[in-house]
């Protein structure tokens, strides 16, 4: 018989094997576990500091939404909304609740950096914040001695630290800040500002009829509008949505059209064509009101609907019955002018229509209409900045009609630098901006930034712009430090300040402080400028205001109306050269541009081409976002938007690789065959495509938008044109 | 005493699909990055009809906290349990990770979490409302699809819904008795 | 009495299984620093790979080798007494890997142990699963027991108990899936049938295997009741496996007819989708039509014929369990899932998978051939 059984150690000795082995498992997983926590930076130094709450803002996009952060044992737990937030009626989107991941984010920036190595390798070596500072004062200076002071550009992206930034420039002496606002809504600006001296606010929540052209609320979220414009229990609210694209506006839209690109002018035009004929205009206002309308009328005529049909594709019964659907609407009525209005380059002339439109339904000032932003006020910053001698004005000048002084044009500027004329700019101090995925025509970005002697940029992460740079400096992001009060302007004009949430990690440190630093290196004026601490510089701002701080302290906000404030322009002129609103605009006429919008027909799409357009996704902010870990895994990559039908025709499937050629550039990406778009156009979402290896999550990941767009301009504004581009597409 | 049951009633006209809900809850619960790891969702929902005529609806979803759970009934450790409230509940220290209740869920609520060693879904924040808070996904969302409330208060809003509105539940057929609603 | 005397090729078979097991350890560790996620390719949506397939698998072995042995010493036919103790340990065998197996899968074994004791659930068919596979080891080990010493009364009482045990815990098997109203492809009282069915069929596969085994490698002259044996096992299995494949074609047609929702989709993926090579060559090829083709005919009804037959069974089985496991989880329990693949769900077996699969394999046979030169595997008569 078999010894082994006799001992009857075969199954003793299996289950002491095995519980040794099941031990093993168990401290496995509990490795997994730590590993884990230290990776999301939960496991951190314990701090003096317990559980507290701290009201801020966010600083994920433009909105500037109430945040409430939750902190506990010196760690971010969470940001929920600040229900007194009237601006953002107590929420909190997608990328506000990932606002913690920026700081926690494994691939922020962390030290100063100095590069090795060629621009773009991406070798660098941690620096000192002296020494790295000392390095872009002496390339600074160097820049001023070889060319002259606006051989330095200042380039930056709204924001509560902006402030300081731009004056480093004035304290530096050079003319040439360039914003982003020409990347943007500088047409919107110009348009509406030629006719009612501002650019208004559309009354949503109160009007019963909104048109939107592109301003695709649903996933391009602006606060309180992104709310508001949904019908609510029992909503009388009517939505009509113009888009190539089926968004998710589109969804919730009333009526969706997929205009024409280029017809929204058509449209617009065709609509005041029915107002006008059919008499839907009350004359007395406009006697009142307005200038320029008798001149409009004999100009609207040829501008029928079944003209605009051809231009639109939408049909000449419906355009007519919108109208005067929009005209019994009114005044409760607004065609919503959007924000990006960077579709082509005569942008400004549309929104001009846009503005003609609202104006003569009469919705100007009223509850319903278009409202001038109200704005509460700060005590001013005053301070002298040092005066330089022979420095030349800012390189764009005259580049278009109405150049704003601060912003500039991007795209002229850009190639202005490239051409060297008038002078040269060979130094590049970036904030808060990523100008390499942002402008269209990437090429043309990194050709200019291959000619520059010295770049530095600020940023929170490494930004397609850093990676290029010289220097890098890292920024305490919007939780790390406290801000200089905003005035936020608009139907509901606020004030947010934002209170410091926990101490900088690592060794990142707010834009105060590096330009308090770089000024001590420019001399004893420009230290001068920046002589205070931010809580000083807050309390001064607020000097004006007495318990204004109390509220800030204790609810996140100041506010003095939580409800809009309806006809505060009235009695007054507005800020045109008549006072009145301007239906034909003499200074444009005075500047060689049509007083009344003249319709252009885009170019048609050519054959076997396609038209690429822009647009947004609510998981996202412009270029900066995708890397981020809670919105990356909402979307980890882009793709091309091509209608169905046209995929099919060529042969392509849906998840397959192509290859995407426009005249300056080309990317590979995966293909999307959808119903959603149009047949002529295509899409793909912003902020892939990257250069960075160290946004380590998207690198390698779909494609660029900017590589592929042309730098079209509209000659009025100096905003960027950005659905000018046509593309081929491949299998890759 | 009267006993509480809660429920949530979605207004999914209302819904974008901005997935703020999703990012507040993984932020709010320490759910582990990852596009698998998730407690709730928003469903695109098939495209109706075809170009240019089209319409698509957005459905959020997460643990239905049902009335007849799946789930509960097949855990081998009853480390899944139920609260009288009707909060579906996991006691980690007992999931052997077996992911029976994953197979037996219909809504693909679960997701195994590796950072705590067990399964993991959503618990309608009980440790936010046991304190008169909201949920997370409910505070957080901009266009406010998600009421939340105690289904056995005949005053609350979610009662109040419910009654006025005709609703549906997903995958009714199942028998599981979801205590999520959506009004049609 | 034991017998270590070596044979040649005998250091190499060890070899390779002892690699195998290597291999499977090696992957075992691997997966306990790593963890789950980053080792296996299980996913939210499909939790269940092949590993539980496996572990299926292994204790159908079992349970079919119990009862195909019970025939001999429980229900009184003489043939099949024959091959009582070797059957027997084959299913203590199988069942301890299967236990392996699936200890690699849940996440927490030890918190198992503890747990199903302290807060057991009775509605839980895993419960019941624990519960009775751990009443049947015991009832398999007595039994063995009572076998090598030849305490027939024993024996038959150990047997008979283990043979309850066996139908009551695999067919409570069949109830972990077919309990799941979420899966309407596994729905139902088909799958606890159906498995008993599996069973007998795994176990004649296996019995044919080990006897040709003994007869062919370790060259020990059999008793010449062995090919008469062999003959009715083969005649029986081609009964079985007739009508598993009645059931097999039973089970695809509530599928079809009608299409209804989710069951319609697996069972597609099954016959025209990702899995119908598995299906049309491993299953129904390979597991069913060859073997039954082979035993059906009187010239290839000897003991290479039957073992051979039994081969293909038991690949077959493997990938029934398989596609079973996967047909179960690959439809989406969600609109709007994404990186489907014709509306399906994938899953592949990842590098650690196979290996611990390999493993358990490994270890299986090497066990199993170690105990044939350990222990006296021959019923004596009495």
């Amino acid at each position: 018989m078999s010894r082994l059984l006799d001992k009857n150690l075969s199954r003793r000795r299996f289950l002491g094997l095995s519980s040794c082995a099941l031990a093993t498992v168990a401290v496995g997983s509990q490795v997994k576990v730590l590993k884990a926590l230290a990776m999301t930076g939960k496991v951190s130094e314990p701090t003096a500091m317990t559980s507290k709450d701290v009201f801020t803002s966010c600083e994920m996009c433009v909105n500037k939404c109430g945040v409430i952060a939750r902190v506990k044992n010196g760690v971010i737990h969470k940001l929920d909304p600040n229900p007194d937030y009237i601006k953002s009626r107590n929420m909190l989107c997608a990328r506000g609740n990932a606002g913690t991941q920026a700081v926690y984010d494994p691939d922020r920036l962390k030290y100063p950096l100095i590069r090795v190595g060629e621009r773009g390798e991406g070798k660098w070596r941690r620096a000192s914040w002296d020494e790295a500072l000392d390095l872009v004062m002496k390339n600074m200076n160097e820049i001023a001695e070889k060319y002259t002071r606006a051989g330095m550009m200042f380039a930056s992206t709204e924001g509560f630290q902006e402030h300081f930034f731009l004056m480093l420039a004035e304290a530096y002496g050079s003319p040439n800040t360039v914003r982003h606002a020409t990347l943007c809504l500088s047409s919107n600006i110009q348009g509406f500002g030629a006719t009612y001296g501002t650019n208004p606010n559309p009354d949503v929540l109160n009007s019963d009829y909104i048109i939107m052209s592109g301003a695709n609320r649903s996933e391009a979220f602006i606060t309180p509008d992104t709310i508001d414009f949904l019908k609510g229990d029992g909503g009388q609210r009517k939505v009509v949505y113009l888009d190539p694209r089926f968004t998710k506006t589109a969804a919730k839209a009333d009526e969706w059209y997929p205009i024409k690109p280029g017809g929204d002018m058509a449209f617009i035009l065709a609509m005041i064509n029915v107002i006008v004929s059919e008499g839907l205009f009350n004359q007395a206002y406009l006697d009142e009101h307005t200038v320029g309308f008798d001149k409009l009328v004999p100009h609207i005529e040829p501008y029928t609907p079944e003209w605009a049909e051809g231009e639109c594709e939408i049909a000449a019964a419906d355009i007519r019955r919108i109208a005067k659907e929009f005209a019994a609407a009114a005044p409760k009525a607004v065609y919503y002018q959007g924000r990006r209005s960077s579709f082509f380059s005569n942008d400004t002339q549309m929104r001009r229509a846009m503005a003609i439109l609202n104006a003569i339904i009469g919705n100007w000032d009223v509850p319903g209409g278009m409202i001038p932003s109200g704005k509460i006020k700060l005590a001013e910053h005053v301070y002298v900045a040092p005066w330089y001698d022979d420095v030349p004005d800012r390189l764009d000048k005259d580049c278009v009609t109405y150049l704003s002084e601060k912003d500039g044009s991007w795209k002229h500027f850009r190639d202005r630098v490239i051409a060297g004329e008038p002078y040269p700019v060979k130094g590049m101090m970036v904030y808060k901006q990523n100008p390499v995925a942002s402008i269209p025509n990437r090429a043309k970005t990194l050709e200019m930034m291959k000619q520059m002697d010295f770049i530095c940029s600020i940023d929170i992460t490494m930004s397609d712009t850093a990676w290029l740079s010289d220097v890098v400096l890292p920024e305490a992001t919007y939780l790390e430090r406290m801000d200089p009060v905003e005035s936020i302007p608009g139907l509901l004009p606020l004030l947010s300040l934002r209170h410091q949430v926990i101490e900088p990690l690592f060794e990142a440190k707010p834009c105060l402080w590096i330009m308090q630093q770089l000024a001590k290196r420019m001399g004893d004026e420009a230290a001068e400028m920046y002589d205070y601490t931010i809580e000083e510089f807050v309390e001064h701002q607020l000097s004006l205001l007495p318990g204004a701080r109390e509220m800030l302290d204790s609810k996140g906000i100041y506010y003095e109306n939580a409800t809009p404030v309806y006809g505060s322009s009235f009695g007054k002129p507005l800020k045109t050269k008549s006072g009145k609103i301007e239906i034909y605009s003499e200074k444009y006429a005075e500047n060689g541009h049509d007083p009344l919008p003249v319709f252009t027909a885009q170019t048609t799409v050519p054959q076997g081409k396609y038209r690429l357009l822009v647009g947004r996704h609510a998981y996202f902010t412009h270029g900066t976002t995708a890397n981020n870990p809670y919105l990356h895994d909402l979307m980890p990559e882009n793709t091309l938007w091509l209608n169905a039908g046209e995929a099919k025709r060529m042969g392509l499937k849906h998840g397959q690789r192509v290859r995407v050629k426009s005249p300056v550039g080309e990317e590979v990406l995966a293909l999307e065959a959808t119903e959603k778009i149009r047949p002529d156009s295509v899409y793909m979402c912003h902020g892939f495509g990257v250069l960075s290896k160290e946004q380590t999550k998207i690198y390698g990941k779909g494609g660029c938008d900017a590589a592929l767009l042309e730098d079209e301009v509209c000659p009025i504004s100096g905003n960027v044109a950005m659905h000018h581009t046509f593309v081929e597409i491949f299998p890759a | 005493m009267n006993n509480k049951r809660f429920a949530m009633v979605l207004d999914t006209r209302k819904c974008i699909d901005c997935k703020a809900c999703t990012v507040a809850c993984k932020a709010e619960n320490h759910v582990p990055l990852g596009r698998e790891n998730h407690r709730n969702w928003v469903t695109e929902e098939h495209l109706r009809g075809k170009f240019p005529l089209l319409g698509q609806s957005y459905t959020p979803g997460q643990c239905m906290h049902c009335g007849n759970t799946p789930c509960k009934r097949v855990c081998p450790t009853s480390a899944t349990g139920q609260n009288q409230d009707g909060i579906v509940t996991v006691e980690e220290h007992k999931c052997i990770g077996c992911k029976y209740c994953m197979t037996a869920c219909p809504y693909d609520a679960r997701y195994y979490n590796e950072e705590i060693g067990a399964v993991d879904k959503c618990t309608f924040c009980a440790h936010r409302i046991y304190i008169g808070r909201l949920p997370a996904c409910v505070e957080t969302c901009p266009t406010k699809v998600r009421v939340f409330g105690d289904l056995n208060d005949p005053n609350s809003e979610v009662s109040r819904l419910l009654a006025k509105y005709p609703h549906r539940v997903i995958k009714e057929e199942m028998g599981t008795k979801p205590y999520l609603f959506y009004l049609i | 009495m034991a017998s270590f005397t070596k044979r040649p090729g005998e250091l190499l078979w060890f070899s390779l299984l002892g690699l195998g097991m290597l291999v499977g350890a090696a992957a075992a560790l691997m997966v306990l620093i790593k963890g789950h996620s980053h080792m296996y390719n299980v996913s939210r949506e499909i939790p269940w790979g092949i590993l539980i397939s496996t572990y299926v698998f292994f204790v159908v072995s079992s349970t079919g080798l119990c009862l195909v042995s019970s025939l001999g010493h429980v229900f009184g036919i003489e043939q099949f007494e024959l091959i009582g103790r070797r059957a027997i340990l084959l299913a203590i065998i199988t069942l301890l890997t299967g236990f392996g197996t699936i200890a690699m899968e849940i996440n927490h074994p030890i918190r198992m142990a503890i747990y199903v004791i302290l807060s057991p659930n009775f509605e839980s068919p895993i419960w019941w699963m624990g519960t009775l596979y751990g009443i049947y080891l015991m009832l398999l080990i007595g039994e063995f027991y009572f076998l090598m010493r030849n305490h027939h009364k024993g024996a038959m009482t150990m047997g008979l108990l283990g043979f309850v045990a066996a139908v009551t815990a695999h067919s409570n098997l069949g109830g972990v899936f077919g309990l799941l109203e979420a899966r309407p492809y596994w729905h139902g009282s088909f799958l606890p049938l159906y498995f008993i069915l599996s069973a007998l069929v795994s176990g004649g596969a296996l019995i044919s295997i080990i006897v040709y085994y003994n007869y062919q490698f370790r060259k020990i002259a059999l008793p010449a009741r062995y090919p008469q044996f062999i003959d009715t096992l083969a005649k029986l299995q081609a009964l079985f496996l007739m009508i598993l494949t009645f059931f097999v074609t039973w089970k695809i047609i509530p599928g079809l007819y009608g299409r209804p929702p989710e069951k319609f989709e697996a069972t597609m993926a099954l016959l025209t989708g990702p899995m119908a090579f598995n299906f049309w060559f491993f299953e129904v090829l390979i597991g069913m039509l060859i073997p039954i083709g082979l035993l059906l005919n009187k010239k290839f009804r000897t003991p290479f014929g039957v073992m051979l037959a039994g081969v293909f069974c038991t690949v077959g089985i493997f990938f029934m369990r398989y596609d079973l496991v996967l047909g179960g989880q690959i439809v989406p329990m969600r609109e709007g899932e994404v990186n489907l693949v014709g509306g399906l769900l994938s899953y592949s077996p990842s590098l650690a998978e196979y290996a611990i699969v390999g493993g358990a394999l490994a270890t299986c046979m090497f066990l199993y051939t170690l105990a044939e030169k350990v222990f006296d595997l021959e019923m004596k008569s009495h």
